[in-house]
């Protein structure tokens, strides 16, 4: 409230004679016709996202109705009605990495949340260079998923990597990062969850640093044990946050690709096939672009569950900032 | 809340595994890239070595890396220009037009940022093939613009909100058009919005792989394409890998070094206020 002020004053501020002239009723006849020069604004980025990404995937679902095997050429693409999504739903390598993709999402993100918070409640500590600190870990955030997934390919690699090296040292392993059914989901997890703590680290930061001082004085006066403060003071203050970074990741966590590309292409086997993999490997490996489009659909209609769902605690939250 | 000196010890401890941790990696990119190829897997590992920059070498004369960095930076800005021209017109309209309506184009706009990119790579594909732009930079240049478009129309939503509204309305009852306006008036004010709109659309247009991998071939293959392909060669080149590698992180980590305080807004889609 004190900022919409401070911005009505200044505003005034800087033109006062003219603000006294204009009166109200030609200021709200600016405003509309504002209104409409502002709606053709809108309209160049509408028109190009409906034709960039609608169009695309109205193709997509025309694709999903369609024999397009390009490993068959001779065969006629043919509407074949919802074949390709029953045969996509029924299947079990389909259900099989929707199963791996919420796996991983869920392994990723409970770590991620937990070292992210952890991370940041240490480094909003008011102790010298944790500035520096706090800049440092937010680099793994701006690498490309590739470089993430080639650097971590140079510590898990078989017979050379350095990872099982260090870990020999201690006296554990060896282990195939990548090369076991075991392992290789753990293997992606850890370097999706090193590229993406910093995530969680940054958006409670940036929220801790916000709080207000007031109800810690209270906490503390009250002789409450740190623990308890934690818990019953800070955390429910950082829960919309919180709630906000877990929607963001999840959305993203359900599109991973490029670390999955990079280390196992989905294999061994199928250990670390998603949906994503899954998609790739039904359009070019198998050339089956039917089947592809049809699974395609069905990950956009489940995220696009999540999506609704994120905009409806970030739609609450902008009301209750408003209020 | 820290208090004695054995607890400030516990703090720079954690610190110090928590940086060792996420600070390794980056590190081994670099000295990697400077190891010769004889000590890159010794064990144990050589720390102290004679560097070389042969892999940097090879990098631009067994490879045409200049062509393929060149390559990125016509589609990352590319991108950036248009997405940026286009998001801020349309960021001003849905900070300007305050309803239900333009809140639903506002988050529908968002939307198209978040969906899975290999949904639609089949489609762009057979598009791309059917009108013969299949390994330029244009179409990168299409497709990178509808990531960058919703992300410069949330970000710059954001600064056009702080532009008092008032403060235009002054400049028109002054006679200034209601563009000449926007152009002399609300656009100086939002200035480093742009310039945080124009990183992140760069960074992410220049660290993008699955459609670069998908819709390039010889012609228009960028950095992060090309890294990966020495992965295929017969032979795992790791030094010409982490070469290449460290210089596909250079401009990411210039960002976060010089503009971390805008990273909260831009990687949260300002749901999270920095």
């Amino acid at each position: 409230m004190a900022d919409i002020a401070h911005q009505e004053r200044r505003a005034a501020g800087s033109s006062p004679v003219r603000s006294v002239k204009a009166g109200n009723g030609r200021s709200t006849h600016i405003a509309s016709r504002n209104r409409s020069i502002a709606l053709i604004f809108l309209l160049p980025a509408v028109v190009i996202l409906f034709a960039t990404t609608i169009y695309p995937m109205l193709y997509a679902l025309w694709l999903s109705f369609r024999n397009y095997d390009l490993s068959k050429p001779f065969i006629p693409r043919i509407f074949v009605g919802v074949t390709n999504y029953a045969e996509v739903l029924s299947s079990w390598p389909f259900l099989h990495a929707l199963v791996t993709t919420f796996k991983l999402m869920a392994m990723t993100l409970s770590v991620q949340l937990v070292l992210g918070v952890g991370i940041a409640l240490l480094v909003t500590q008011k102790l010298p260079g944790m500035a520096v600190v706090r800049t440092l870990l937010l680099i793994p955030m701006m690498i490309s998923p590739v470089i993430v997934g080639l650097v971590w390919l140079f510590l898990y690699f078989p017979e050379l990597g350095y990872l099982n090296y260090f870990l020999s040292v201690v006296g554990i392993g060896p282990i195939g990062w990548i090369t076991t059914t075991d392992w290789a989901l753990t293997a992606i997890a850890i370097a999706d969850i090193w590229q993406w703590t910093p995530f969680f680290m940054m958006g409670t930061a940036a929220a801790l640093q916000s709080l207000s001082p007031e109800p810690y004085e209270a906490a503390k006066i009250d002789g409450n044990s740190r623990w308890d403060v934690f818990r019953y003071v800070t955390l429910p203050q950082l829960k919309p946050v919180i709630v906000s970074l877990l929607f963001l990741r999840a959305i993203d966590a359900f599109k991973i690709y490029d670390i999955i590309f990079v280390l196992t292409k989905g294999g061994p086997a199928d250990a670390t096939e998603v949906l994503s993999l899954y998609i790739y490997r039904q359009s070019f490996t198998f050339w089956r672009m039917g089947v592809g489009a049809a699974a395609s659909f069905v990950s956009l209609i489940i995220i696009t569950v999540l999506i609704t769902y994120f905009f409806r605690s970030m739609q609450r939250s902008q009301a209750a900032l408003a209020r | 809340m820290t208090s004695s000196a054995r607890e400030k010890t516990l703090v720079y401890l954690l610190i110090g595994i928590v940086l060792l941790v996420f600070m390794t990696p980056i590190y081994l990119i670099l000295v990697s890239s400077l190891k010769p190829s004889a000590v890159m897997f010794s064990r144990p590992p050589a720390f102290i070595f004679t560097p070389t920059l042969q892999h940097y070498y090879d990098l631009f004369t067994m490879r045409p890396f200049h062509l393929q960095i060149l390559n990125s930076l016509v589609v990352a800005l590319g991108s950036t220009a248009f997405s940026l021209v286009v998001g801020t017109m349309a960021a001003y309209a849905i900070s300007r037009i305050k309803n239900k309506r333009i809140n639903d184009v506002a988050f529908w706009i968002l939307s198209m940022r978040m969906f899975p990119p290999i949904a639609v790579v089949v489609p762009y594909y057979i598009i791309f093939k059917s009108i013969g732009l299949l390994d330029t930079p244009l179409a990168l240049i299409i497709v990178y613009s509808t990531f960058n478009i919703p992300l410069t129309v949330w970000l710059m939503k954001g600064f056009f909100d702080e532009v008092p509204e008032a403060l235009e309305e002054a400049a028109q009852i002054d006679g200034h058009g209601v563009v000449a306006t926007f152009f002399h008036v609300t656009l100086p004010l939002t200035a480093p919005g742009l310039a945080v709109a124009a990183v992140f659309c760069f960074i992410f247009s220049w660290n993008e792989f699955l459609f670069a991998l998908m819709l390039t071939g010889s012609k228009a293959q960028t950095v992060t394409v090309a890294v990966m392909s020495f992965w295929s060669s017969d032979a795992v080149q790791w030094g010409r890998i982490m070469a290449g590698s460290f210089v596909v992180l250079i401009p990411g980590v210039i960002f976060v070094l010089t503009c971390q305080r805008w990273l909260v807004q831009g990687l949260t889609m300002g749901s999270v206020k920095g």
